[in-house]
């Protein structure tokens, strides 16, 4: 047999049974879609941003030395400022043809008459800036003008869309100096894709009284070059005529790349994290693959010995299936690369329904997006059918001759068997060591091996465990349905490699849903029982958008009546260096004594007041433990932007939970000794008590003072509670949102495996029906089967899921993760939910199996 | 099942009923116009009551068509077919199948068990499925007469091919059904094991007064029954009753040569 027959025999057969791949095909286009659409979509991104902020750059741009890449320090309210001068110093340069000075602030909000925030709710910033000639090589005016004295703003078209903002609209931008009222005088669009920033601009004298606090200042100087001169040339002169460490300054190209590296790690982490999920899909897939082809191959063994018999030899059998397999990760492929594209631009318009702007003209389907979905495809779908492959070309040419299939292999059984108990022993002493652990880097590394180990144990013992498990399910689940039960049960017991495999791609999604729900619920049980144990404070007020409380928030807090009082928490950056000369970069906790009222911190030694007395600061375990700090020890401490001092460590405060775990503690009073009040952060969080026996008319009166400051959400500890519960919740919904690929591809694999037996078993059904099986119990019959293989391959993955779970509890319990907590209801409904996509995965193969003619498929061979 | 229908069914000749099936004008065709092909052309057939009748006739004669359609397994295009009191021609499939499940057994040529059921289940799969309950004594009397009694719990693959087979007679008769259908059901087997089944067959109908119709092409086998039915080209040409081999084997020869003459 030439490789031309090979290649001809494998087409054929690919194309006899594009039924019975179309499936499998399906797992692979899934998969790969999802790799390319990842792909598709964070290129695209990048795309958009990289243009964006490609023409939002000047030529150079001079700002402030302590001036962070994303411009601004929202820690105290304002953004690093020049003084005026140096737009002349700047102008003064060689080669320079403009320097404009510009004023650009992101610690604002801006809210319209309604009190309703005009921000993004996809992350994106609320920018408030100058309008200036640079804006115009970004934007364009489309109505009104710009704005002209105090009262008077120009906002983006895309909020003013999304907002339905018209001209002559009062916006409020509630900027550290106070709150700008101010009605819409023009409307500007981005020429390129904004993807998302809310962005309001004053007249530059405004801008600079009201977002700087100050006039003549500018948080930074576009300076454009003469024709000729490049921006690295331009770069270089600015440098020489400004002094070389005055500012710090950057060419197009470099504010670009730093921008860009803001957003791109976060694009980076999105990207990861799919790709990781798409993934899961591809293990999974390879499970439906497999099962394909060993049925296929089971199917065709008469076929296969007849070629064998004629004379092909073991080694063209199997590369006749490797080469079906090859056509089908490449079908599969190929639309795959094609449904990812259609992915990306879905997840796109899904963004822009969000608020986040894309547009498909950005489109960027890299050269490298094709071949990874199609090498990736391919790889994994000819590695999946090597071992039928090989199962097939070790068929002996006798096959032809026999009846049915080689009967089963009991001492294949037994070696697998002592092999999955091996692997699964090691796995799971691989999570007691992981339980055990005291150190977490030890712990984690057993968790990843007991993991690895119990999920490939599990795979190799399942089908043995389908005898078993399979019996126990069908004695409770299936009992009310009598002989059809039975016979649905004998089914699933008739192949346990086949079932095996096919709950084995189940298990998988749904051990990853049991164990994150696991550590879900314990997370959130932990903190609420940590915050009821700890957290006196009755009203927490806290950004929504990463804003600091602007004064004016906080005055408004502190004039409401019935509160016994207010504490402002600050974080303030210092070098610390203790007695044993070691040095920390770190941040210091800085707040109102009120604070140790407001929560209660497990003390090893003080008392937490004393750390508000007078040039005192409190320290927490394990760096007193690390520095073998006591109480009473000196402490330097170096407040940055500030003078540096000694302070006396007046107490140390327990570790072991996870709020304010390792803060040091240092009254407001004694920072504002030692810092500038300009340099002073503003509080990021506000805490309240209510008088005596006042909490609910407190509560009321507080949300009312902080109702016109959208950006802050005033929670009470059940608010606080709950909104942990959400964001926990919402986190967990994502990821099972991303393993639902992974579930339908194993529910793909069940609605194949069903296909295939019913195919196989056509006489047997042609049988039954003679004898007197209706059709409805026909179909009864498969889709018990079929439930009866989802659930147990829920079991199993829930059981092991659960069993990740708790060990992962009881290593983070070292990172105050106390409380283990199982989720009944969610476990519980996954599992029925499970026993649901069992029916569902045989309604098609049940409906065939009904259609079926009586005397065709008993005469069927 | 009332007792009253049963005592009818068992009561012997003297019932008010002495036809357990009856086939009037039974036309079955495939395909129209120029490429229809008649299979059973105006079949007028009365299968009496605890009867054994065979049905022969040479390959594409319309004798495994004929029992089909006796049967409910297929449909008709035009006649009638009665199955004891109850028309069959025009039921709908949920009808048939449960006439199926309750009056009629089946014996195949092959693939007569599930594999994944042991003797007993398969005997008693087909009241498992209406929900019945076995006649346990019955059962014993039908286990015993087809001499499974050791091998009950035995799966279709522990079985030899006589075994199997009788395992489906074994099943046929189970259940009481009014009438019992075989298609070849010695088709597969030696001679030595095709003349146990046969016996047992010609047994059920001597001592438990079983109706049984059974197609085959098989002289020595038709010998068995009470009554042949001979068809060629969807017609009934002749009958005999109380058949010998040879007598059949001359009768069949003789359908032969017609048939090339003609």
């Amino acid at each position: 047999m030439s490789a031309g027959t090979v290649l001809k025999t494998s087409r054929r057969n690919f194309v006899a049974h594009k039924g019975r791949m179309a499936l499998s095909a399906v797992a692979v286009l899934l998969s790969v879609a999802f790799v390319c659409g990842t792909l598709v979509f964070t290129d695209t991104m990048n795309t958009t941003f990289d243009k964006l902020f490609g023409v939002t750059s000047a030529d150079v741009t001079v700002s402030a030395k302590g001036a962070k890449d994303a411009e601004d320090n929202p820690n105290r309210g304002r953004p690093e400022v020049l003084p005026a001068s140096a737009v002349e110093q700047v102008a003064k340069a060689e080669g320079v043809k403009s320097a404009e000075g510009g004023v650009v602030s992101m610690s604002v909000t801006v809210v319209n008459a309604k009190n309703e925030n005009m921000g993004s709710t996809t992350g994106a910033p609320t920018i408030a800036g100058n309008w200036s000639d640079n804006e115009l090589k970004s934007m364009k005016i489309t109505s009104g003008r710009p704005p002209r004295g105090p009262t008077e703003v120009m906002v983006d078209a895309d909020t003013a869309k999304k907002h339905h903002l018209e001209l002559g609209d009062e916006l409020r931008t509630i900027a550290i100096t106070g709150d700008v009222r101010a009605r819409i005088s023009g409307i500007a669009a981005f020429t390129v894709t904004n993807p998302g920033a809310a962005i309001v601009y004053f007249d530059t004298a405004t801008a600079q009284e009201k977002l700087l606090g100050g006039p003549g200042l500018f948080t930074h100087v576009n300076v454009d070059a003469k024709d000729g001169v490049s921006d690295e040339q331009l770069k270089q002169n600015v440098a020489k005529a400004v002094g070389a460490d005055t500012y710090k300054l950057q060419t197009a190209k470099e504010s670009a790349d730093a921008n860009r590296k803001d957003v791109g790690s976060f694009l980076d982490v999105m990207k990861y994290v799919m790709l990781g999920f798409a993934g899961i899909a591809f293990l999974v897939g390879i499970f439906l693959i497999f099962n394909t082809f060993s049925m296929l191959v089971a199917q065709r063994t008469r076929e296969i010995g007849l070629m064998r018999a004629i004379g092909a030899d073991s080694g063209q059998v199997l590369k006749s299936v490797i080469v079906e397999a090859f056509l089908l990760g490449l079908v599969g492929s190929v639309l795959g690369v094609g449904a990812g594209v259609g992915l990306a631009v879905g997840l796109m318009q899904l963004m822009g329904q969000m608020g986040m702007h894309l547009s498909t003209d950005d489109l960027t389907v890299a050269w490298t997006t094709p071949v990874v979905g199609l090498v990736l495809g391919i790889v994994v779908t000819v590695v999946s059918a090597f071992i039928p492959a090989r199962r097939a070309g070790k068929v002996s040419p006798m096959a032809a001759l026999r009846d049915a299939g080689t009967p089963g292999d009991r001492k294949a059984g037994r070696i697998r068997a002592s092999l999955g108990l091996v692997l699964t022993g090691i796995g799971g002493a691989g999570l007691f060591l992981a339980a055990a652990a005291d150190k977490a880097a030890a712990g984690s590394l057993w968790l990843c091996l007991g993991v690895l180990f119990t999920l490939i144990g599990f795979i190799v013992i399942g089908p043995l465990l389908a005898g078993l498990v399979v019996r126990m399910l069908s004695g409770i689940v299936l009992r009310p349905f009598g002989s059809v039960g039975r016979l649905a049960e004998r089914n699933a017991l008739r192949n346990p490699r086949r079932t095996g495999a096919t709950a084995a791609a189940l298990m998988i999604g749904l051990a990853l849903v049991a164990c994150l729900s696991v550590v879900g619920s314990s997370m959130v049980a932990s903190a609420t029982e940590e915050l009821d144990k700890t957290v006196g404070a009755d009203y927490i007020v806290q950004s929504q958008t990463g804003q600091p409380i602007m004064p004016q928030a906080e005055q408004a807090l502190r004039a409401t009546g019935n509160l016994a009082h207010v504490t402002a928490y600050r974080e303030v950056e210092a070098k610390i260096t203790a007695p044993d000369g070691s040095v920390k970069d770190g941040g210091i906790s800085v707040t109102d004594p009120t604070y140790a009222q407001d929560v209660r911190r497990k003390m090893i030694a003080g008392e937490h007041a004393a750390a508000y007395g007078d040039g005192a600061i409190s320290v927490g375990s394990l760096y007193a433990d690390e520095h073998h700090v006591k109480v009473g020890d000196e402490l330097t401490v170096a407040f940055t932007g500030g003078r540096t001092t000694p302070l006396k460590v007046a107490a140390i405060t327990s570790d072991e939970g996870n709020l304010d775990k390792g803060a040091m503690y240092v009254s407001t009073a004694t920072a504002e000794r030692f810092l500038p009040a300009d340099r002073m952060p503003r509080p990021f969080m506000l805490l309240a008590k209510a008088a005596e026996g006042k909490a609910d008319a407190a509560y009321g009166a507080v949300k009312d003072a902080l109702a016109q400051y959208p950006q802050y959400a005033v929670q009470n500890r059940a608010d606080y509670k709950q909104t942990l519960k959400d964001q926990v919740g919402q986190l967990l919904n994502m990821v099972y949102g991303l393993l639902g690929l992974a579930i339908i591809v194993a529910v793909l694999g069940v609605v194949n495996t069903l296909a295939l037996s019913v195919v196989e078993r056509t006489r047997e059904i042609g049988l039954m029906r003679a004898i007197g099986l209706s059709r409805r119990q026909l179909r009864r019959m498969i889709r018990l089967e079929s439930v009866v293989i989802a659930l147990f391959g829920a079991l199993l993955g829930l059981g092991l899921g659960m069993g990740w779970g708790a060990t992962a509890q009881q290593l983070l319990a070292l990172q105050g993760l106390k409380v283990l907590e199982i989720p009944w209801p969610t476990i519980i409904g996954v599992f029925a939910g499970s026993a649901f996509v069992g029916l569902f995965a045989a309604l098609v193969p049940a409906f065939r199996a009904g259609r079926m003619n009586v005397l065709d498929a008993i005469a069927s061979e | 099942m009332t007792t009253a229908m049963t005592e009818t069914r068992h009561g012997g000749t003297g019932g008010h009923e002495a036809v357990a099936a009856r086939a009037r004008k039974v036309v079955k065709a495939y395909g129209a116009g120029e490429t229809r092909v008649v299979a059973l052309d105006e079949v007028d057939v009365d299968i009496r009551r605890g009867q054994f009748t065979a049905i022969m006739g040479p390959s594409g004669s319309g004798k495994s068509t004929l029992m089909h359609c006796l049967a409910g397994l297929d449909t008709v295009t035009s006649g009638q077919i009665h199955l004891d009191d109850v028309e069959i021609t025009g039921l709908k499939d949920k009808k048939l199948t449960q006439l199926r499940r309750d009056r009629i057994g089946f014996i195949f040529q092959a693939f007569n068990l599930l594999p994944t059921l042991n003797a007993l289940e398969n005997i008693t799969l087909p009241m498992d499925i209406a929900g019945r309950k076995p006649d346990a004594q019955w059962l014993n009397r039908v286990v015993e007469t087809v001499g499974l009694a050791g091998r009950l719990k035995h799966r279709p693959t522990e079985l030899s091919g006589g075994q199997q087979q009788r395992v489906a007679v074994a099943r046929a008769l189970a259940a009481r059904p009014q009438i019992i259908f075989g298609d070849e059901p010695t088709g597969n087997l030696d001679s030595r094991a095709g003349a146990e089944v046969l016996g047992f067959l010609r047994r059920s109908v001597d001592e438990l007064g079983q109706t049984i119709v059974m197609v085959t092409h098989d002289p020595v086998a038709a010998s068995y029954a009470d009554r042949v039915i001979f068809l060629a080209d969807g017609r009934i040409v002749d009958e005999m009753y109380g058949p010998t081999a040879d007598g059949v084997l001359d009768r069949m020869k003789d359908f032969d040569a017609r048939g090339r003459t003609s």
